[in-house]
């Protein structure tokens, strides 16, 4: 829980925010966090963020996967319990190939989907803030967190950027369990208080 | 840039000619060897290795012109950048045709019954049970359906070809060839199921074990013949490429073709995998004879070869996607995927044909050069011919600016 | 970054000049104002069927599996016709989201949506039959491999009947994980524009407190683009193990090599045309025809006169090397589909699945919606039929004593009816409270 003061700015369309986001950088300032209705291609580059890693994370799963299917009805069909299904071997490797298989894209989509909403600090029941309420129709907001003193001016910086619209406001930075049809200024203030 | 011509390099040149001379000298050291040597296997050796090279090098060559088609018909912009190669691949098929259609035809009316087992009589007995077997595997319908079909596909990849380099000399902005191509895409397509997707491979290598048949034989040929022939595209825009052509191919283009070798490999595993597991669970003697000589018996070192090669390499070195975009990475693969599905035809002609003495010397090895030879001598030949990159295509445009 | 353009031979993908704004406003409407009155009688007739099937359910839980009309010989009938039937349906949905999103078709945004959702609730169609068809259906769980009281008692894992349980369920799951986590942002657009409390808090919920930070974009495009990836041989695997339920078996007409690929070209084929069905009316009743576009309907066509011709060409091979085989047996079983007490299945299936798409190689026919309408149910009726035709090879055996014919009881058809029932109620209720097509730049291009 920390409540921050940020200075924002509401932009109109993808191609005035990509050179805002160049210049904003290039003036020094720390962008908080860039918000857009849809996946921009090549805003990641824009702002510098490294690519994801998440695909590794799903490898790593899947072959969890695969080594638990394979070792479980392995151990099954071999030590366990092992019988014989119509004159097959003990282990057999082409049966169990369907089975392997489901299991590795199985623990793969599972685990890649839970890692993306642990890093994304998602799940049912956490509120955001929310700095514009089309950032998720049609606007692409740009947040800076700054002081008192420098709140002014990064302001008039952003509105220099073509913005279509900027403000300061306080909000919280991180997420936190709350439900989206509560007032959350009044959170903020109570907080403040 | 744009309308840059190929001139052949020197060194392609020679190590082509070099190529295609070894195997002209194996074929008639292999010849000199049949005349001094009455042994059946030699001569069969003899027939089944041209059979296999020309075959696969035909149906590598022929995947080409199904790529050119499939992509006009999806209308897919990516492809145009390096159109030209898959344009000339296909516009020599008519010559590797013709080679394989005169050593298929010359095995079936010399009675070559070490080839085609059916050729011997009673092979397949004559009764009512094999009413359409006899009709379907008889000289007149084969030599009759081989020669049309060679005649088709040869005739559609010089057409294609053609209507493509006609259109560099169209107005710009007219689409009116671009329809006719469209047009006769479709109509490749139409031909290439009933052909290669179903009768051909029956026909041409399945009919070698006369008494075995699969239904997925065909599509799992046309599998192993398209991952291979898109590795030859991908050869051929990567040579060019490093001889200062094709500039507008990116790396966005390698990674695209990188990704259908990365497929296909997966889908010929798939049909691979269907067809054997189908075949071992069941278990019925007459169908599971074919695997046996395969995995158990003389042939087992290219039985797992050929997993390797086209099963775990593509799949292990192209998943990441830096090797997509590696050339060095790519070449290696390509090569791989294309000696993989040569060894794929190997194994699919040799268990029936040579059985147990199979050899892998300088025969097998000389004669896979010259077809290398002369694939590459023909190609380059033609890519001379008009500018390396379509000129009017309507999708020109978009294929520069191809982003992922 | 803004290196986008398309060909002067590219059609639209969505017709009228619109902004990001109308576009939102266009495709929110349906959740934001009241249900018409059309919603309203489409999904009480659903609402219908789906309870008469639960009473044919019951009916037959009740009573025992004995209510259906299988026999000896006979011992699937209709019920797996449906299942591979409504599995089959489901593939178009992960075609269209993962396999298009590989090959880039932009025009895949105007309809994925919609196809992923149908996938969703195919399955879990497909899924009651193979459930129900227990019997003892509160044992249901004996299907998992847990560890019990009886002893080391695990299923078979060489069945084929059991790669479906893990098929299926893994299925389901991935289907279910991909439409979710491209619905998360969609949830959060209607969460910021709601007007009251209730839906505020609901979308909120259903939102996960997506907020669009372009960090989480670029995760969420890494997300989608690995699962489409995975889904892409899963959906090919899914329909290979349902083809392997027939063709492991040694039965003359089911043991054939070329099952697997020919099933899931069916699948596909038949699943374009459910989504074909389900388009051309959503477009319709929630106004949406400048989105869902006649190249959107033109480009699902040809998909289905290529499937159609795939599968058109593997019934001509089987037949084929049933007579090239000289097997007896093979050449039987398919001289009864052709003229046997089920010709006419065979006929139905072959005018519907192999003849009559054709007509979609001429431009003016694929463009046309009504035809386009036709020819989809069409589809579905030949693809059931051809599900149908497969099974019914079980009506010979080698002992003439067995042989046996086969009609369905009014609980099997009750059964099936309350499957479209269970599917259709799904949907009305999808179209009405979640978005139908995703805002992606693509579909403004």
């Amino acid at each position: 829980m920390s409540v921050k003061k940020f200075a924002v700015a509401v932009y109109d369309d993808e191609a005035v925010l990509f050179p805002a986001v160049k210049k904003v950088r290039s003036a020094g300032y720390k962008i908080h966090d860039v918000y857009t209705p849809f996946a921009v291609h090549g805003l990641d580059v824009a702002l510098g963020e490294k690519e994801s890693d998440l695909h590794v994370a799903g490898f790593i799963y899947g072959i969890t996967g695969t080594a638990t299917a394979l070792g479980f009805m392995g151990w099954i069909f071999t030590t366990d319990w092992p019988q014989n299904f119509g004159g097959k071997p003990t282990f057999p490797l082409p049966a169990f190939i369907p089975i392997v298989f489901e299991l590795t894209v199985l623990f793969a989509a599972v685990g890649m989907v839970l890692t993306f909403c642990y890093l994304n600090q998602i799940m049912p029941g956490v509120k955001k803030h929310i700095f514009h309420p089309r950032q998720t129709d049609d606007k692409f907001v740009m947040a800076i967190e700054v002081t008192d003193e420098n709140a002014a001016s990064t302001e008039a910086f952003l509105k220099s950027t073509g913005a279509e619209e900027t403000k300061v406001e306080m909000a919280e930075a991180d997420w936190w369990y709350g439900r989206f049809d509560q007032k959350e200024e009044y959170e903020i203030k109570q907080q403040l208080a | 840039m744009l309308n840059q011509e190929f001139k052949i390099p020197a060194k392609l040149k020679t190590t082509s000619l070099v190529l295609l001379v070894i195997g002209l000298i194996t074929l008639g050291a292999g010849v000199a060897t049949l005349l001094f040597s009455h042994e059946v296997v030699s001569q069969t050796r003899f027939w089944a290795v041209l059979l296999q090279n020309s075959i696969f090098f035909l149906l590598i060559s022929l995947a080409s012109v199904f790529i050119l088609s499939a992509t006009s018909l999806a209308q897919a912009g990516w492809i145009v950048s390096f159109r030209r190669i898959p344009e000339a691949i296909g516009s020599i098929v008519w010559v590797l045709g013709i080679i394989a259609g005169a050593i298929i035809l010359t095995l079936i009316w010399t009675d070559n019954y070490h080839i085609y087992h059916w050729l011997e009589k009673g092979n397949i007995p004559h009764n009512s049970l094999n009413t359409l077997k006899n009709f379907f595997l008889s000289k007149p319908f084969f030599s009759i359906w081989t020669v049309v079909v060679i005649a088709l596909w040869g005739w559609l990849g010089v057409k294609l070809r053609n209507l493509s380099v006609q259109q560099d000399s169209e107005p710009k902005g007219s689409t009116k060839t671009y329809w006719i191509n469209f047009k006769y895409s479709a109509g490749f397509v139409f031909v290439f199921a009933l052909t290669l997707a179903s009768t051909i491979p029956w026909l041409w290598i399945m009919s070698i074990d006369s008494h075995w048949f699969s239904t997925m034989f065909s599509w799992y040929t046309f599998a192993s013949s398209f991952v291979s022939g898109m590795s030859m595209i991908m050869l051929w825009i990567l040579y060019t490429k490093r001889h200062g052509y094709l500039d507008i191919v990116s790396d966005e283009h390698i990674h695209d073709v990188g990704k259908f070798m990365f497929a296909f490999s997966i889908f010929w595993t798939y049909l691979w995998f269907s067809q054997f597991m189908l075949i071992w669970y069941a278990n019925i003697p007459e169908e599971t004879i074919y695997f046996k000589i395969r995995m158990h018996g003389p042939y087992k070192f290219f039985y797992w070869l050929n997993i390797i090669l086209n099963f775990v390499c593509p799949i292990l070195i192209l998943m990441p996607r830096p090797n997509k975009r590696n050339y060095f990475v790519v070449v290696l693969v390509a090569v791989l995927i294309i000696f993989g599905h040569w060894i794929d035809f190997y194994q699919m002609i040799m268990p029936g044909t040579v059985g147990a003495d199979w050899q892998m010397g300088w025969f097998e090895i000389g004669i896979l050069c010259g077809f290398v030879g002369l694939v590459i001598w023909l190609v380059a030949n033609k890519l001379t011919k008009a500018p390396m990159v379509p000129q009017n295509h309507p999708f020109l445009k978009e294929t520069i600016i191809h982003i992922s | 970054m803004h290196l986008k353009y398309e060909s002067v031979i590219r059609e639209a993908l969505v017709d009228g000049k619109k902004d990001y704004h109308q576009v939102t406003e266009d495709i929110c409407a349906p959740i934001e104002n009241k249900p018409t009155k059309l919603w309203k009688i489409g999904f009480f007739l659903s609402a219908s069927l789906l309870l008469f099937g639960v009473f044919s359910v019951g009916w037959e839980v009740y009573w025992g599996t004995g209510v259906w009309n299988l026999n000896r010989t006979i011992g699937w009938g209709w019920d797996i016709t449906n299942f591979v039937w409504w599995v089959g349906i489901g593939h178009a949905g992960t075609l269209i989201s993962a396999i298009l999103l590989l090959f880039r078709q932009g025009w895949r945004t105007g309809v994925n949506r919609a196809a992923e959702a149908m996938t969703i609730f195919a399955v879990m169609c497909a899924g009651q039959f193979p459930i129900w068809h227990m019997g003892r259906v509160w044992d249901a769980f004996f299907v998992l491999p847990y560890g019990n009281t009886r002893g080391p008692l695990w299923p078979n894992f060489v069945s084929p009947l059991l790669w479906d349980v893990f098929a299926i369920s893994t299925y389901f799951t991935v289907s279910l994980l991909f439409w979710y986590s491209g619905l998360i942002p969609d949830f959060a657009t209607i969460r910021d524009r709601a007007k009251t409390k209730f839906r505020k808090a609901a979308y909120g919920l259903a939102s996960f407190g997506w907020a669009g930070s372009a960090k989480h974009w670029q995760r969420h495009e890494m997300l989608s683009l690995v699962l489409a990836g995975l889904s892409t041989p899963l959906v090919l695997s899914v329909h290979t193990i349902v083809s392997f339920d027939f063709a492991t078996s040694v039965i003359p007409g089911w043991h054939t090599t070329i099952f697997p690929p020919y099933f899931v070209a069916g699948a596909v084929f038949s699943g374009f045309a459910m989504v074909q069905t389900l388009l051309v009316i959503t477009r319709k009743v929630l106004k949406l025809e400048d989105y869902i576009t006649i190249g959107h309907i033109e480009a699902m066509n040809k998909v289905i006169v290529l499937t159609g011709s795939i599968v058109g060409v593997a019934y001509l091979t089987e037949l084929f090397i049933a007579y090239y085989s000289g097997v007896l047996w093979e050449q039987e079983a398919f001289r009864l589909r052709v003229m046997g007490p089920y010709w006419w299945a065979y006929w139905a299936m072959m005018t519907c699945n192999v003849v009559s798409p054709q007509l979609f190689w001429f431009k003016k026919l694929r463009r046309n919606i009504w035809f386009t309408f036709f020819m989809s149910i069409i589809v579905n009726i030949g693809m059931w039929f051809e599900r149908f035709v497969i099974i019914m090879s079980l009506h010979r055996d080698y002992l003439p004593s067995s042989w046996s014919y086969y009609t369905p009881s009014w609980t099997e058809v009750g059964f099936y009816l309350g499957s479209f029932g269970l599917f259709f109620t799904c949907y009305f209720l999808f179209a009405k409270y979640f978005r139908l097509l995703p805002l992606r730049k693509s579909s403004l291009s």
